[in-house]
Order: C-alpha cells, then sequence, then structure tokens
C-alpha cells in the first residue's frame, strides 16, 4: 500500500484560506488504511478545520465525501457533483490520487491533504515500514526476500557497509540493518554462500531516473 | 607499477599511511601546512571526500596539490555523492593529475554531515567501484566497454572493518571485495586487538592474507572523553573498557600521552602480525603528532 | 473570566461502569451526557463534534486500566483523547479542555471532583473561543 500522514492543521488552514466552499476528499483505500484519508479523517479534519475558522471568525462551508479510490475514474465521477458546487478541493488521498483529480476536474482548485511517503506495509498494528522503491527490475530473489534498494540507507548491492552495529543502521537506532536482516535470512535458508556472489551495478533506468513510466497493457484498450 | 605505495608493499616494506582532510574552503595553505607535517614520515597520505557528509574540498583536488607538493596521495573516493558518470569521469581525470592510488568507499550517510537535505545517489556501491577501477586498468575500458584514450591504472584500495557487525559475516565481505579487485585494504581502527587477531586469523584461514597488503589502522587518543564519544556515537568503533580505563586513570594533561602509547603498542602487536603489511594512522585533527609516532615505533627510514 | 450568569456547558462521555449521575453533580454548569457501552466507543469526532456543539469542556471517563470488562477499552480511549488534545492545540483551542480520568460509578466524591475542577480550569483558559469571541 502506499503510506502517507496527513499534514498539520495549520498547513492545510493556509492551503484552504482563500476558498469559502471547500469540499474535503478522501479516499478509501491506501490512505485509509494507514489513518490519513479515510472517511473518518475526512470527518475529523473538516471539525477540526469548522472549529478552526469559527474561532479566526472566518465564514466557511466544508463539504465531506469519501470515494473508494481516486486514481480510477469510475470512482473519481462519483464526485463530480460535489467538485462543481464547491470553490476548491482539499484532498486526502496520494499524490497519485491528487493528480487525478486535477485532471479531472481541471477548473477546481485541487489541494493536497496529505504528505504521501513510500510503498510499504502495516508492520503491526499503527507501525507501518517502507518496503519497496519502485525500481522496475525485481531482484528480491537474490536477497532472501529483503529489498536492500529500499531497506538499506546506501541501497548497497554488496552490502553491509562498515557503519552495521547490533544489526542497527548507522542512521538510526531504529532502523534495522537490511543486510543483517538478509545475511540472517539466507543463513535461516541455507543460502548464504549465495552472498559471495558478486553483483554488478543496478540497471536504474526501468526505475523512475530513466523518467516517468507508463504501463500499457494492449489486451486491456479497446 | 606507477604507485609508490604499491611498489613499497610489493618490495615488502612495512608501509606507513596518514590521512589528511580537505579544508572547508578553498584555502591550500591547509594543505600545505598537513604536507608539511606529514612529509619524510609517511609513504603515502589519503585524502577523504567529504568525510562523514560535511562538505569540503574535493579530494581530487585536494590530492592533486599533494602530487604537486612531491607527496603520494591516496585519494579516497565515496559512492555517496556520485553517480557512475561522474565517478568514471574522476578516475579518468586523477589519473591525469598524477594521482595513483584510490581507495574505494561506501561514504557516511549525509543524514549527520552537513547537509542532511540533500539527495544522496549511491548509483553504484563501493564494491562495484572497486571492480570497476579495476577493469579500467585491465582491459583499458569503461563500464560502458568502450576503449579508453589511455586507460587510468590505479592501485586499488578497499575500506575494511572487523569491528562492524556483523562479526561471521566480515570475512566474507572482505573475500568478496579481493574478489572485485581490491590490492590492499585499510581497516578502521584498532583498540580491540583480540577481535583484530581473530579476524585475521579468519582472513589468513582462507588464503585471504595471500592475496591483498592489509594495512591497520591506528588512532591515538587524545583524552577519555573521545574514547568514550567514539565508542558510543561512532558506528563501527570497538574501544574495550580497559583501554578506556587507562585514559580515565591519568591526569587530564597526560591523557594523549598515554594515547600515543596505546598507539605504539598497537602499532608494535601489529609490525608482528603474520598478514599485516603497513599501519595506517588516521590522526584526526592532529597530524603534528604523526611523525612522533613514526619516529617512536621505529618506523621511521627514508620515508616520502 | 466567566461571566456572571453564563453557565459553562460540559460534555461528559463515559462508559457504562464509571460513571453514575448523582444530585447536585454538576451544579454551577450545564452538562451534556453520553453514554457509551464500553470506552472504546471514544472516537476523535465524537470529541470534537461536542465542541463543535458549543462545549467549553469535555470529560471522557473510563474504567481504571486493568478493570476495563473489554479489557483495551480505557486503553484506547487514553490514547484517542491524548491526539485529540493535540489536536485542539493546533486548533487553537487550547487541549487542557479535554480531559480522561479513570473512575468507577459508586465514587460520587470522586467525580464531583472532577467537575469541580474542570469549572475551576474554566475560570482560568476561559469559554469555548470558537463561540465566545472576546475583544
Amino acid at each position: 500500500m502506499i503510506t502517507g500522514s496527513q499534514k498539520p492543521l495549520k498547513e492545510i488552514a493556509t492551503l484552504v484560506e482563500p476558498y469559502e466552499r471547500i469540499l474535503i476528499l478522501g479516499c478509501g483505500t491506501c490512505v485509509k488504511t494507514c489513518f490519513a484519508g479515510g472517511e473518518d479523517e475526512v470527518a475529523v479534519l473538516a471539525s477540526a478545520l469548522r472549529l478552526y475558522f469559527k474561532k479566526n471568525y472566518k465564514m466557511v462551508a466544508i463539504d465531506e465525501l469519501t470515494i473508494e479510490r481516486q486514481c480510477e475514474n469510475e470512482f473519481i465521477q462519483e464526485a463530480s457533483f460535489k467538485a462543481g458546487q464547491n470553490d476548491a478541493i482539499l484532498s486526502l488521498a496520494c499524490g497519485a490520487g491528487v493528480q487525478a483529480l486535477a485532471k479531472r476536474f481541471a477548473k477546481s482548485p485541487v489541494l493536497p491533504g496529505v504528505n504521501t511517503t513510500f510503498i510499504g506495509i502495516q508492520e503491526s498494528p499503527g507501525i507501518f515500514t517502507e518496503e519497496c522503491s519502485g525500481c522496475g527490475n525485481c531482484g528480491l530473489a537474490v536477497f532472501g526476500g529483503i529489498c536492500p534498494l529500499t531497506r538499506c540507507s546506501k541501497k548497497l548491492l554488496n552490502g553491509p557497509c562498515g557503519g552495521s552495529c547490533r544489526g542497527k543502521c548507522e542512521i538510526d537506532a531504529d532502523t534495522d540493518c537490511a543486510w543483517q536482516l538478509i545475511i540472517d535470512r539466507m543463513t535461516l535458508l541455507g543460502q548464504l554462500d549465495n552472498l559471495a556472489t558478486y553483483i554488478p551495478p543496478k540497471n536504474w533506468s526501468t526505475s523512475l531516473s530513466g523518467g516517468p513510466r507508463k504501463l500499457i497493457r494492449e489486451d486491456h484498450i479497446i | 607499477m606507477n604507485s609508490n605505495l604499491q611498489k613499497k608493499l610489493v618490495n615488502k616494506e612495512f608501509v606507513v599511511t596518514a590521512e589528511c582532510g580537505p579544508p572547508r574552503g578553498a584555502n591550500t595553505a591547509v594543505i600545505t601546512k598537513k604536507i608539511q607535517l606529514l612529509n619524510g614520515h609517511v609513504d603515502a597520505v589519503n585524502v577523504t571526500d567529504n568525510q562523514t557528509a560535511i562538505v569540503r574540498m574535493s579530494s581530487i583536488a585536494a590530492s592533486a596539490h599533494l602530487v604537486a607538493a612531491g607527496m603520494e596521495p591516496v585519494m579516497q573516493m565515496v559512492v555517496r555523492d556520485r553517480n557512475r558518470i561522474a565517478i568514471q569521469s574522476d578516475i579518468m581525470g586523477a589519473y591525469s593529475l598524477g594521482i595513483r592510488n584510490i581507495l574505494c568507499l561506501s561514504g557516511d550517510h549525509q543524514k549527520f554531515g552537513s547537509q542532511p537535505d540533500a539527495l544522496n545517489v549511491f548509483d553504484i556501491d563501493s564494491t562495484n567501484l572497486i571492480h570497476t577501477v579495476r577493469q579500467m586498468r585491465e582491459t583499458g575500458r569503461d563500464m560502458s566497454g568502450y576503449d579508453l584514450d589511455q586507460a587510468p591504472k590505479m592501485f586499488i584500495g578497499a575500506a575494511a572493518n572487523p569491528f562492524a557487525d556483523p562479526f561471521e559475516y566480515r570475512v566474507l565481505r572482505l573475500a568478496k571485495k579481493i574478489a572485485a579487485g581490491a590490492d590492499f585494504i585499510q581497516t578502521q581502527c584498532i583498540y580491540n586487538m583480540e577481535k583484530f587477531k581473530e579476524w585475521i586469523k579468519q582472513a589468513r584461514d582462507i588464503g585471504l592474507t595471500e592475496k591483498v597488503f592489509i594495512l591497520g589502522g591506528v588512532t591515538p587518543l587524545r583524552s577519555a572523553g573521545m574514547a568514550r564519544y567514539m565508542n558510543q556515537r561512532v558506528a563501527g568503533m570497538d574501544i574495550p573498557d580497559k583501554v578506556i580505563r587507562r585514559m580515565e586513570q591519568v591526569p587530564k594533561e597526560q591523557a594523549p600521552e598515554e594515547g600515543v602509547q596505546i598507539c605504539l603498542e598497537t602499532i608494535e602487536e601489529l609490525k608482528n602480525l603474520q598478514g599485516v603489511h603497513g599501519v595506517h594512522i588516521m590522526a584526526i585533527e592532529w597530524e603534528e603528532i604523526v611523525g612522533q609516532i613514526v619516529q617512536r615505533s621505529g618506523l621511521k627510514k627514508a620515508r616520502g | 473570566m466567566i461571566q456572571a450568569g453564563q453557565q459553562p456547558k460540559i460534555t461528559v462521555f463515559h462508559c457504562l461502569n464509571s460513571f453514575r449521575e448523582t444530585p447536585q453533580l454538576f451544579e454551577g454548569c450545564q452538562a451534556n451526557i453520553v453514554k457509551m457501552a464500553c470506552s472504546s466507543m471514544t472516537q476523535d469526532i465524537y470529541l470534537l463534534k461536542a465542541f463543535e456543539a458549543g462545549a467549553d469542556a469535555v470529560i471522557v471517563l473510563v474504567c481504571p486500566e486493568q478493570a476495563c470488562r473489554y479489557a483495551e477499552g480505557s486503553i484506547r480511549a487514553k490514547k484517542r483523547v491524548t491526539r485529540v488534545k493535540a489536536l485542539l492545540d493546533e486548533i487553537g483551542l487550547d487541549g487542557e479542555r479535554l480531559s480522561l480520568f479513570n473512575t468507577m460509578a459508586e465514587e460520587s466524591v470522586a467525580l464531583r471532583h472532577i467537575i469541580q475542577t474542570t469549572l475551576v480550569k474554566l475560570d482560568t483558559i476561559g469559554l469555548n473561543p470558537a463561540f465566545n469571541h472576546y475583544n
């Protein structure tokens, strides 16, 4: 899932300040799962903003709606009516959703209420971790299912570095050393010898470095 | 062989290298001063590359200044700040400026440096870098397979840290770097001689000490505070309690001398350790002490 | 700060076992009481809605931590109250307006004390600034 966290209230208030009628549009998929932008979060934000503006003598009408996903037209069109009724849309979706809305509702200012961060998982209730950076050429088979490009702070393919200490990364006591994890996993799998093989430089042309990417499936295009 | 450091190691000399951090500015006088302090005492001088991610004059430029002054640099190159295009370009440029030794490193993460908001690179890792430099030397080609108009032929170094985790894997990593093309190794500074001996024994047991020249790293401690700080805050540093206690038990003014004493004892052990071919003295911002250490350890001959 | 004749509005959220109303408990204020089956029903939105409805202070009463009938209710309630207090600070309403106490229904003296303390606090921080604009 894509993870994000809601922007601080003051930052959001500044973004929506120029408008009198605001639609807060939530998303029921990734951002709901990480408690940033689902219908519950939309309701709380709407209430908080109403109180904030009331306290500051500002008249503002806040509308609320949550759709299943903001990355597909099928769901975005459900918001058409409310989009037309309001002066601006504050989207609590990930950056992709915000941009999709901006494409479809070209005449509405679309503002981001969430800081999108990473592709990750819910490690345990309330804790989310970054796992994948979308390199476009997955080599997880070589590394025992642990991605060194994402989880090693230095993207080492032939790690670890000299800063690995007690299983933690040099940058943070809370960050696991990915290479310690890889070594432990490969040892468990009886495949530690595989790590003696030299891994050549990564071909980054399939990643964002090669330019914004597109996926086209002819079999799904009519 | 283009590198004097290499010539001496091949001739079975016990070499001495030191370290020089470039200035945080364009002031070459700083480099000149450090050269004066080290001249005649050491066989080569490492020039650091934006060490601890603090912006300094570039390693390639500072190394070129050393060459101009008649000193042999070991240019350190980290993969944190440059992609493979810039890296290959800099290797060729360095060679053209008379630089003959390169130490291939990952680089400290920028989070604690002077520019934590920078985008880091890590396009290739330090092992890839070793491989690239060797490939240029042995095949005369760059990473894309292009036939270079005069290939750089560097003496290739890598770092090893016997004190980082996971310990069991450290020797395997050393083997990997040697297989990729490392000619010499400089280790993290040694205070835990037991652990170092264990590491080098493991390396010896699988024949690695025959394939690469290992230089043991040493850093003289100046105070008990420095010892405690390095042990707690520097990743991959191992300073045993008995060393810290030695520093704590002497009066403050005598601490530097105690630190030098410990350093000399370490060097003495290294001289007698099979598989160790030299010592790398990292006297951070204390270059003056290097000459004294070289003298008192009995390593001073005609050097430089 | 509270003008003569003004009665502060206090909303009390409580779980079944943590509160029982007694005579004169709310003397000096207007109380709005919201009963929940368990303190885990405490949700951010309800707390904020209470302030939107004009509450000057909101009190959440839950069972003592080891005594929650449904195990984690009071712990969850506390975490959410902590979060909403911070949000109230960001809004500019003052997180002090919201508090959580661990009580049992029989503890009428403790309950009285909580209400009194809240009224004293309101005397210092004033009524809900979204509804009372002081010039």
